[in-house]
């Protein structure tokens, strides 16, 4: 590896050890230094706050849009109804995020204690490993234990009629599936003070659905193209090792699968098997494969001929063992761009099958549904519902597409040594 | 060469075969499609007459899931069953339309095929000069840019783009400079071949400009990377050691030697525009391949779905053949054996 200055940002440390301080105090690793190469390209720098900020609409989106106040007294009793109305998924969410913040914390924290390397791998991993396990039992025991409590009072109607006093609301006190009460001249609004971007169709607050969407279209991005890069890798991994008849019979197959236009083979999954979240994270998955697959066996061909494969060889380790715990390790870090550009293209898929008509389902808001819902712009062209959520679905998509690209120079060791 | 095409061809089969099976297995292992109940009840939008258990006998028996008598059929037959009929190009009766299915595609290929050749003539037309200029000026604003705009625009959603376009320039209450639907307008046959065609260009104009625009990206990126290769060989050395000008060196010596890529990626870029073109074709209310696809699906009309799933994966196989060909053509080092 490479002694290069790490690319961690830290301004104090620096100070604060002197340079006589052993060199192991400075992290150079792999990804420290495509880290830095990442950095140095501002574009680079708002793509990655971008991705962060939906992330974080995500995980506090209750908090945020939710026509539940936060207290409110009702008969002169103290209740917390956006509290009480937290579902399992909410609180699921919440939990890992806790995680995860605990964990950047822990990262940033760990780069002061002056470790070694190995100390300080070792010591991440166990925080990583400890966090993952208390997180993961903590939302299986609450999804076991907790129901989702369900919420029958219209706060819009409760509100008008007076029976709220004090009520604290969200910033937005609208869900994703609240209508305007009672009020058919609500529905398709122009954008006022009530509703920042206005109402669809169903009298509903586009501005709430929009906000709500990002969780949809992160979740089904993120998990369908995991599913494709633990398919992809493995088909690739495999073909790339033994080669021969295995390689060339997998390899005929991927290129069958490619030459289905993916659209086609969306359109057909979808028109046969359903039309629920999960089994559209699925079917994505199970159509975008291929590329990870290529690109893995690729990687294999060249690791295979490597020195330390043919030592695990030689030694007699199983097939399992030189596969993925030599091998794999190696042959996974380039693949990240590909998943990257992968998590672009699935929010593409989605937001266009929701367009259709066939991706997911309503009430649940989705920027392609939104899209649908806003109408024909042939007759009545309504902009304001039609531009914010193609907006959002061109910046979310823009910005994995950013970071595949910054990732890829960062990471592909030619294009370093070209610039 | 003939014997490289034909060896070429021979080498089509098994893919073909193979995506006959997947195609065959997509559709056969359907939840509810073999017990004739389930999901696929809501078979789409039937005369009233026929109840929906008689719907669905007719499905099983297009689809040659039970013979003539009501028997089942062995799996294995059903595929056969399909695949002959499918290579006398028979393919089957649509539920929805109750027409062959082969007359629909009839009808329609042309439309999505023309759509789809503008389309990618356009992205060659202006990905191959960006991309040039793009690696001519490497790492100054121009190639900065344009990698950064071809981007935005691989990024930017069709749905969305297709949308505004439509409610801004084809709606009369903002600018009405192009029609919104279909691609012929109602009174074609008094039109003379001059008015034909042209009437035929207004048509499309929306429409390719959504289907082109995002393969800029990928064709100028390989552009790009290609020039670069050869920018660095030997002959180009040469070529400005005997003297030619930088111009005559990149126009006449680097870019043919740079389009070499350009041609094998024919095949790939095919597939996605025939899947940009069901959005396309749905958005603008035109006619085409995707358009019946989709309407295929609204109404589980399975032998619309089975048959235009194949004829665009048998089309993209044609692109890729053609690509091969192409390339054996332009690169004399390809041996034909």
């Amino acid at each position: 590896m490479p002694l290069l200055t790490h690319g961690c940002p830290m301004t104090n440390t620096d100070t604060l050890t002197p340079a006589l301080a052993a060199p192991d105090s400075r992290v150079r690793t792999f990804w420290s230094m495509v880290w830095r190469i990442y950095r140095s390209r501002l574009i680079n720098r708002i793509a990655l706050m971008w991705l962060f900020l939906i992330i974080v609409i995500a995980v506090i989106i209750p908090f945020i849009a939710n026509d539940a106040p936060y207290t409110v007294f009702i008969n002169g009793h103290r209740e917390f109804p956006l509290f009480r109305n937290l579902t399992r998924i909410d609180l699921i969410i919440l939990i890992f995020a806790a995680a995860a913040a605990t964990f950047a914390v822990v990262f940033r924290h760990t780069l002061r204690l002056l470790l070694s390397l190995d100390e300080l791998r070792a010591k991440r991993l166990r925080w990583a490993l400890a966090l993952l396990a208390i997180a993961t039992l903590s939302s299986g025991v609450l999804y076991l234990v907790k129901s989702d409590y369900l919420d029958n009072r219209d706060y819009h109607q409760l509100a008008q009629s007076g029976q709220l006093q004090h009520p604290v609301y969200a910033p937005l006190h609208w869900g994703f599936a609240d209508q305007e009460p009672l009020n058919l001249d609500r529905v398709f609004e122009y954008p006022s003070h009530d509703h920042l971007l206005g109402t669809d169709g169903n009298g509903r607050d586009a501005l709430a659905r929009l906000l709500w969407s990002v969780r949809i279209v992160l979740a089904i991005g993120l998990i369908s193209e995991v599913i494709a890069l633990v398919i992809g890798v493995f088909y690739g991994a495999i073909n790339g090792y033994f080669l021969g008849r295995v390689d060339i019979l997998g390899m005929r197959f991927v290129e069958v699968v490619e030459a289905i236009p993916t659209l086609f083979l969306l359109i057909t999954f979808v028109a046969l098997y359903g039309r629920n979240i999960f089994m559209l994270m699925v079917i994505i998955g199970l159509t975008s494969w291929t590329g990870i697959a290529r690109f893995v066996r690729a990687e294999f061909l060249r690791i295979r001929h490597l020195d330390y494969v043919t030592a695990a060889k030689a030694s007699g380790l199983p097939v399992r063992s030189i596969l993925f715990r030599h091998m794999l390790p190696n042959g996974l870090t380039p693949v990240i761009v590909n998943f990257t550009f992968g998590v672009a293209g699935a929010v593409g898929s989605e937001s266009i099958l929701s367009f259709l008509g066939i991706g997911v389902e309503p009430p649940t808001p989705s920027w392609g549904s939104m899209l649908n819902e806003a109408g024909n712009p042939a007759e009545t062209f309504r902009w304001w519902l039609a531009i914010a959520p193609g907006l959002m679905i061109f910046l979310t998509v823009f910005a994995y597409n950013i970071i595949g690209e910054g990732l890829r120079d960062a990471i592909d060791p030619r294009t370093n040594k070209a610039e | 060469m003939a014997q490289y095409i034909f060896r070429r061809m021979l080498l089509m089969i098994p893919t073909l075969i193979g995506m006959t099976l997947v195609l065959f297995a997509i559709v056969r292992f359907a939840p509810g499609l073999s017990t004739g109940g389930g999901a696929f009840s809501t078979a789409g939008e039937m005369s009233n007459k026929q109840s929906r258990a008689e719907a669905e006998k007719i499905m099983q028996r297009r689809l040659h899931l039970v013979d003539a008598q009501g028997n089942k059929i062995a799996l294995p037959m059903q595929y056969i069953y399909w695949l002959s009929d499918t290579v006398r190009g028979n393919f089957g009766e649509s539920i929805q339309y109750n027409q062959p299915v082969a007359k629909l595609i009839k009808e329609r290929l042309p439309t999505t095929m023309f759509l789809n050749l503008i389309s990618t003539f356009i992205v060659y037309l202006i990905a191959i000069p960006g991309g040039m200029l793009a690696s001519v000026k490497r790492g100054k604003t121009f190639d900065v840019l344009w990698g950064f705009s071809t981007l935005a625009l691989y990024s930017l959603p069709i749905i969305w783009i297709g949308d505004m376009m439509i409610g801004f320039l084809a709606n009369p209450r903002y600018l009405a400079w192009f029609p919104a639907t279909g691609i012929h307008s109602t009174d074609t046959s008094r039109m003379t071949f001059v008015a034909y065609v042209g009437d035929y260009l207004w048509h499309v104009v929306l429409p390719v400009l959504c289907l082109s625009y995002g393969g800029f990206a990928y064709l100028s990126k390989l552009k790009r990377a290609a020039m670069l290769d050869n920018l660095t060989q030997d002959y180009v050395r040469t070529a400005r050691a005997k003297g030619l000008s930088n111009f005559v060196v990149i126009t006449r010596h680097v870019f043919r030697n740079s389009l070499l890529p350009m041609i094998t990626v024919f095949a790939g870029i095919i597939p996605g525009l025939l899947g940009g073109a069901v959005i396309v074709e749905t958005i603008f209310s035109i006619k085409g391949m995707g358009d019946l696809m989709l309407n295929a699906t609204f109404a589980r009309d399975l032998p619309i779905i089975q048959a235009v799933a194949f004829i665009g994966s048998v089309i993209a196989l044609i692109c890729l053949l053609i690509a091969d060909i192409g390339y054996a053509l332009a690169d004399p080092r390809v041996s034909y054996d």
